[in-house]
């Protein structure tokens, strides 16, 4: 008998207008609106829903294992505020109180 | 058109309550029956995505029910689910195309089931109950238009769902097509009852319990045939084997009455 | 697929990184042993999932009451879903070598794919709904809790989610039973049976106790870090969460020897009948056949719709 071929759908979904769209599994399907439509009963059933995108496995172009080691970096402290922890001290000599990020806006 | 009515016993005390009452059990039968019949398919679906998202249509019907039959249970008509499961078939009122099987077989034995008779039965149902819902918004009694419009809200789903399936297998190959004419031509000897409002039908949208009752059957026809003209379809001939509305209801349905209620039957008083 | 020979070196830095507590992905180098026994762990599981989904189905028009009926549909459409995510798992896993889907459904209808013992046995009252939901699921979230350390990350991927949801389950579970045993003399009876009837298939569950010589598959599947416990661990672990549970609720389970050995510290029951456990894994349980005729008609009645969905 013929094999049956179906496409693979990733899912992406966003819970709310602020939230990232993230994925969440796959699925076959026959068409992106069929994709769509099964997407949330399968994997969102609990969650709220603002935005689903589907996308057709092929479609995607992924980093492969050889990537994966490629991506390694070394620590950056200077990228970050872990290079600047000694200006909590520096401010409370100068009998200032050190931004925090929500002090900073 | 008479003020909005709030209170259970105040919608008891006018004389149009027949009418309200009536709406109400045909509002309940109606997504029983049909949540029923698709929870029957709940494990056995065509295909394991699809099983998934029928069920939650299914589990939405169901959950209708249970809002129309506590509305009952609020007007003082008996416990919801007494209601749900213990009433005897001639005071069933929900159409014969919801109580009608989804083929031959049991569920859990042998089911030969028809996709294309459930995707085309649900479709016309799902248009029916959407031209219903949008008048019931604006019911005369309130937490009716409250409920109407919060399950408003998932009905798009299951008609969009409905259609997509619909689309796909009509436009897909003879054999797919072919038998989704054979399904329309058997659920359109089902259906005719559908949009009957029943022995207390005029005074539903004179009383405001359903504005707009007296067009919704016209509306439903036309929706749906244009769907199928869509298609190259021919409108139907829609008839019924009896009339739901009215009490007169197919064998199918104290079976599947056997069936919903029978561990309830075994002791109805008892916390389940 | 040609068993190319492997070689040596590269598994061995496989191993390493399985050492390292590294997660593999399915676009990974893997030996072919490594696929082999992750196919065969996870195609069982998936299709355990969805065989799993008829006992409980049998009852979701039946369930007794409006909420209840709700409810036990959400659960089993869940079990569906469990069974959606570790198929596909498995499928990327079989693409490779050249099968799908179909191939694997058609494994579990010729036998060759096992699906889980519990899953062959009869589920004649409500009660059994709930025991069901409530111990079956209970010692099934023990197994998959240890997989959550897997070393496959598609398959933790797919537990995560599933993990989640089997809270809900076992609630569900401990609602139907708690109101049961709260409930009339003949309900109290109704659960006990439903609790005897299960009790084997329950201590059948996690697989016989490991002897010295554990099969090559368990072995296989500890090196990999496919699993991490021992069958008899996880039996163990599932006595010592349900036992006084079931107690509780004036319950028996069907063990007179039942007990825990403070000295050895673990629980002594009686062995199940692991000459039964072979034949029902083997599909000649008291409801094999049924299901698999159930499953594999509504499979094949419904080829014609899927044929559609699989068109261009
Ligand atoms: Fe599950
Ligand atoms: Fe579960």
């Amino acid at each position: 008998m013929d094999r049956l071929t179906f496409d693979i759908y990733e899912v992406f979904a966003q819970t709310d207008p602020l939230a990232p769209h993230q994925h969440q599994f796959s699925l076959l399907a026959s068409s992106p609106e069929m994709a769509l439509a099964l997407a949330q009963e399968n994997f969102l059933r609990r969650r709220e829903i603002y935005s689903i995108w589907v996308v057709r496995r092929d479609a995607i172009t992924q980093s492969g294992p050889a990537e994966r080691a490629r991506f390694y970096r070394r620590k950056k402290g200077y990228r970050t505020t872990e290079d600047y922890r000694y200006l909590v001290e520096k401010w409370r000599r100068y009998k200032q109180q050190p931004m925090t990020p929500e002090t900073m806006v | 058109m008479a003020a909005s009515v709030r209170d259970p016993e105040e919608a008891k005390a006018t004389p149009d309550f027949p009418a309200l009452s009536e709406l109400l059990w045909q509002l309940a039968d109606d997504d029983l029956l049909i949540g029923f019949r698709a929870s029957e398919w709940l494990g056995l679906g065509v295909h394991i995505e699809e099983d998934i998202a029928f069920a939650s249509i299914a589990q939405d019907e169901m959950g209708h029910a249970m809002t129309y039959f506590q509305l009952l249970e609020a007007l003082g008509m008996g416990r919801a689910d007494d209601l749900a499961q213990l009433r005897p078939v001639s005071e069933r009122r929900n159409s014969i195309l919801v109580e009608w099987p989804n083929g031959e077989g049991d569920y859990a034995e042998t089911p030969h089931f028809d996709w294309a008779f459930t995707l085309v039965r649900h479709f016309l149902y799902d248009q029916f109950e959407i031209i219903r819902l949008e008048g019931l918004c604006q019911s005369r009694y309130a937490p009716l238009a409250e409920a109407a419009a919060a399950i408003l809200g998932e009905k798009a789903y299951h008609r969009d769902h409905q259609q997509l399936w619909l689309d796909r297998l009509l436009t897909h190959g003879a054999e797919s097509r072919a038998r989704v004419e054979r399904a329309v031509a058997q659920a359109a000897q089902l259906a005719g009852d559908l949009t009957d409002l029943g022995p207390w039908g005029n005074q539903v949208a004179e009383a405001g319990w359903w504005p707009g009752a007296d067009q919704a059957g016209a509306r439903w026809q036309q929706a749906v045939e244009s769907f199928l003209g869509r298609y190259q379809l021919a409108p139907p001939t829609w008839s019924c084997p009896g009339n739901g509305r009215r009490g007169d209801h197919s064998p199918h349905l104290d079976a599947a009455l056997a069936v919903l209620s029978e561990v309830y039957r075994q002791d109805p008083l008892a916390q389940w | 697929m040609e068993t190319e020979r492997e070689d040596p070196e590269r598994v061995e830095a496989f191993l390493q990184r399985i050492d390292r507590g590294e997660r593999i992905e399915a676009d990974d180098w893997m030996p072919a042993d490594y696929r082999r026994q992750l196919i065969r762990l996870i195609a069982m599981h998936g299709v355990s999932e969805i065989m799993g989904a008829l006992p409980e189905k049998e009852w979701v028009p039946k369930a007794p009451t409006l909420y209840r009926k709700l409810a036990i549909m959400a659960k089993v459409q869940d079990e569906i879903g469990h069974g959606q995510l570790l198929i596909r798992v498995a499928e990327d896993l079989l693409a490779p070598l050249g099968k799908t889907r179909e191939d694997l459904l058609d494994d579990l209808f010729s036998g060759r794919l096992k699906f889980h013992n519990v899953f062959h046995m009869p589920a004649p009252t409500w009660a059994d709904a709930g025991i069901i939901a409530w111990l079956v699921d209970g010692a099934a979230i023990i197994t998959q809790g240890m997989s959550l350390s897997s070393s496959y990350a598609p398959y933790v991927r797919a537990l995560q989610r599933i993990v989640e949801e089997e809270g809900f389950h076992i609630q569900h579970g401990e609602s139907i039973c708690m109101a049961l045993a709260e409930g009339s003399p003949s309900q109290r009876k109704s659960l006990q049976e439903a609790l005897e009837r299960w009790w084997p298939a329950l201590m059948m569950f996690f697989g016989p106790r490991e002897t010295d010589q554990a099969t090559s598959h368990q072995q296989a599947n500890l090196r990999y870090r496919i699993r991490t416990k021992t069958n008899e661990e996880l039996r163990q672990r599932f006595l010592t969460k349900y036992v006084p549970r079931i107690r509780s609720l004036g319950l028996v389970p069907p063990d007179p020897t039942l007990h825990f050995d403070a000295e050895k510290g673990e629980w002594v029951y009686q062995q199940p009948d692991w000459n039964w456990f072979r034949q029902i894994i083997n599909n000649q349980g008291p409801r094999s056949q049924a299901r698999l005729t159930l499953k594999h008609l509504t499979y094949e009645e419904g080829r014609w719709a899927r044929a559609v969905l699989a068109q261009a």
